[in-house]
């Protein structure tokens, strides 16, 4: 059976809206803004027309359904259904256009926003490019070592960090609901793991505060930790989390 | 010789574990492998030796459990019985306690691991080998009715048996300082929220504890044969089913609700915490967190929420700030210095606005403003014995750079009033004011970003000390007038005329190509 053009284009549409919330909403769990989504769909909704118009069968076929609608005198209940129903959704549509939303702005966030070249911490310019943990290198030259690092880092974040990142490093500490934009989750694969040890010094050395202008919308309750913790125990701290969660940083050898 | 001859009576039932396929290796090793678990997840807080005292604990309220005890809060076996059922470890391991740092581990541990991991903690008390005998006598559960609910509440207040405690309302307003066994301050369940309840406040789980008590708490056992306030299986069900029906989802926090929607209303806004006009609007809950940015830190809170109201007319703003809070900080006061912790101040709360509105995204950094974006402050103090209630205005630039400015030529007031546990204060102020430069001027129909500051004057909260929320929002609910009805009725006329016009000139060029 062939599916008339004009179902046809309506069915491209909704699949393309479909698309949309299913990929942003349901999977990548960003909700995308309305406003963003009408433009997106004005786009997909001309690229249809356009493609569906190419011919001028084409359009004569599209276009036909509704000239027989209007037209053909055997249709006339159904004519008259139509030209009820249309002007009271558009009248109801922009009733609820106009009518002032109450839902909050929607805040875009931008997160790992990219780090700067050098920053400014412990009242000296790093470079972060060249920026390295100093105890990494123990974890093969000196077990032993290396494990009393990881511990004393374990004691720094059990201090200081698990209230809000938690025992668990799942970003559910204690204090976590009541923060927004809410507390990283070291566990999953899209945090520490994808990030270099020197990005992690420089958020937790500088914090919320410290966000580049393009971190929109410098709104984290992350604490400037240069305040409270020395470098040695940042460091250690870093250790702990790759440690505690078995994941490994990243470093410019492996990208390469 | 000897070495070897060991290692291999060892193996023998490691190896006979492996073929049987488990319990036999779980009883040998289980300790041994519950040791790892436990340095690795629980050591931090419980401590290398189970004494509760981790490096965090100092750090922790309520602190971590101390298990040379060997006593545990969830507990489902008799009063008589000491020992608590392996599946209340299991629950407590798995489940976490709501209302602590203790999370559940049952998606991180195993069931194994927490098995192992129960054997390991039991060798603190050196409780491995003992078992429970008497298990609590539910007998026949009185499902929940207003009958039932009503005779609880009168076991409840009879000779003051739990609200000498929990309060009058349930609030956990306690009258008396209340310690554990390790001499450490408690405080009693506040009954009206029950996720913070380390169970749940299933009548089942309330039944089980005031059968059982909360061992290691003041939380005593209502079967215990010596107390004067025993009670019988059917009574105890009857609190249950008071003590759950307690239960407030007002207060709960819903994560979706980050906006305080202001009411407006005809005539003048309520200026008092117990004006019925207050019912106008519908209140939102934040949660509050110790503030850790700025030194002195502070970690030990007490308070964990705010729920807030709002209305407005056309020339004021008033906005009503509940929370519970089981002290009433009056300093002076004999009744508050005897619950209070040493150093009393007076309890207060603070509202934060931006002085200016934000345009775009960035808002005022939320603990209290900066010199680029500055906030304004209403603080409001319970006062003490010698000063009453007050309210400040301030003009804050961080939280070191505070200046208190004249609050009436603002027109800003607020009134406080406490009972049962909780607290009401409703502020007011001018929706515009002649300084316009310093105070925020309120509009309806704009996303104002609010926050909150707490400080529980009993709990020794005072200065950089306290709780606070981020930023949430208010908004002065706009009047949509008839403006969207008309347009409504003018596009769907437009069109429809449009469609008619187009039907009938179709037929008609139809009738003429008929002719």
């Amino acid at each position: 059976m062939k599916i008339p053009k004009l179902l046809q284009a309506v069915l491209v549409l909704i699949g393309v809206y479909l698309g949309f919330i299913l990929v942003f909403d349901v999977l990548l769990d960003a909700v995308i803004p309305s406003s963003v989504l009408a433009m997106y769909m004005f786009f997909v909704a001309a690229g249809v027309f356009m493609v569906f118009t190419f011919e001028e069968d084409g359009t004569r076929e599209l276009v036909a359904p509704i000239k027989a609608l209007v037209e053909e005198p055997s249709r006339r209940l159904i004519r008259n259904i139509v030209f009820v129903v249309v002007p009271v959704l558009a009248g109801a549509g922009t009733y609820f256009q106009m009518v002032p939303s109450l839902d909050a702005p929607v805040e875009l966030r931008s997160i790992h926003p990219a780090p700067p070249t050098a920053i400014k911490v412990y009242g000296k310019r790093v470079n972060l490019l060249k920026l390295e943990n100093p105890y990494r290198k123990f974890e093969k030259e000196d077990p032993e070592k290396f494990k009393e690092l990881v511990a004393g880092g374990a004691k720094v974040y059990i201090q200081n960090c698990q209230y809000c990142h938690g025992d668990k490093l799942d970003g559910k500490g204690p204090y976590a609901a009541g923060l927004n934009p809410t507390p990283l989750n070291f566990q999953d694969v899209g945090t520490i793991a994808q990030l270099q040890e020197s990005y992690l010094f420089w958020r937790i050395a500088t914090g919320g505060p410290g966000l580049p202008k393009e971190a929109a919308p410098w709104i984290s309750s992350m604490p400037v930790w240069q305040n409270f913790l020395s470098e040695e125990e940042i460091w250690q701290v870093i250790l702990f989390l790759y440690d505690y969660t078995g994941r490994r940083p990243r470093s410019w050898e492996h990208d390469g | 010789m000897t070495g070897t001859i060991r290692k291999t009576a060892l193996l023998v039932p490691v190896i006979a574990g492996i073929l049987i396929g488990g319990p036999v290796w779980a009883q040998s090793e289980g300790p041994i492998r519950g040791e790892a678990v436990y340095q690795k997840r629980c050591l931090m807080c419980h401590g290398e030796e189970g004494d509760g005292l981790g490096p965090a604990a100092e750090r922790l309220n309520p602190p971590p459990r101390d298990f040379t005890l060997g006593q545990f809060k969830i507990k489902t076996t008799a009063f008589k019985d000491p020992i608590t059922n392996d599946a209340d470890l299991i629950r407590m391991i798995g489940d976490g306690m709501p209302g602590t740092a203790m999370p559940g581990w049952s998606d991180i541990l195993s069931e194994q691991e927490i098995s192992d991991v129960i054997h390991y903690i039991k060798t603190f008390a050196e409780l491995e080998e003992e078992k429970p005998s008497d298990q609590i006598d539910y007998g026949t559960q009185v499902k929940s009715s207003p009958e039932s609910i009503a005779t609880g509440k009168k076991i409840f207040h009879d000779g003051d048996r739990c609200s000498e405690c929990h309060g009058a309302e349930g609030l956990g307003d306690a009258v008396k300082k209340l310690k554990n066994d390790n001499g450490e301050r408690t405080w009693p369940r506040n009954l009206t929220k029950p996720w913070t309840y380390r169970a749940s406040n299933d009548a089942k789980d309330i039944f089980a504890r005031v059968t059982a008590g909360i061992p290691t708490t003041q939380m005593p056992s209502f079967t215990n044969p010596k107390s004067k306030k025993k009670l019988s299986i059917e009574d105890r069900w009857h609190v249950a089913n008071y003590a759950a029906s307690l239960a407030d989802a007002g207060k709960k926090v819903r994560a979706e609700n980050t906006v305080i929607k202001a009411v407006r209303v005809e005539g003048d806004v309520p200026t008092s915490p117990d004006d019925p006009a207050w019912q106008q609007s519908t209140s939102s809950t934040f949660f509050l967190v110790p503030q850790i940015i700025a030194k002195p830190r502070f970690f030990k809170s007490a308070n964990d929420s705010v729920s807030v109201r709002a209305l407005y007319n056309d020339k004021r703003l008033s906005v009503l700030i509940e929370w519970d809070d089981r002290t009433k900080s009056i300093p002076g006061d004999e009744v508050a210095i005897k619950i209070a912790d040493k150093g009393m101040s007076p309890d207060a709360i603070a509202v934060q606005f931006p002085v200016e509105i934000p345009a775009g995204m960035e808002k005022p950094y939320f603990l209290m403003g900066s010199d680029a974006k500055p906030v304004n402050l209403w603080r409001w103090s319970s006062g003490t014995t010698e000063k009453p209630e007050s309210v400040a205005l301030i003009d804050a630039a961080g939280i070191t750079n505070q200046q208190p400015r004249d609050a009436a030529t603002s027109g800003l007031s607020a009134k406080g009033a406490y009972k049962d546990g909780t607290w009401r204060v409703a502020m007011t102020r001018l929706l515009t004011t002649s300084e316009t430069a310093k105070d925020i001027q309120f509009a309806p129909g704009r996303f104002i970003p609010i926050a909150f500051f707490n400080w529980d004057g009993s709990n020794s909260e005072q200065g950089t000390k306290h709780t606070l929320t981020t930023w949430y929002w208010l908004l002065l609910q706009p009047e949509a007038g008839s403006k969207p009805l008309m347009a409504a009725i003018i596009v769907a006329l437009l069109i429809g005329g449009a469609l008619v016009w187009w039907g009938r000139s179709a037929s008609a060029a139809n009738k003429e190509t008929d002719l």
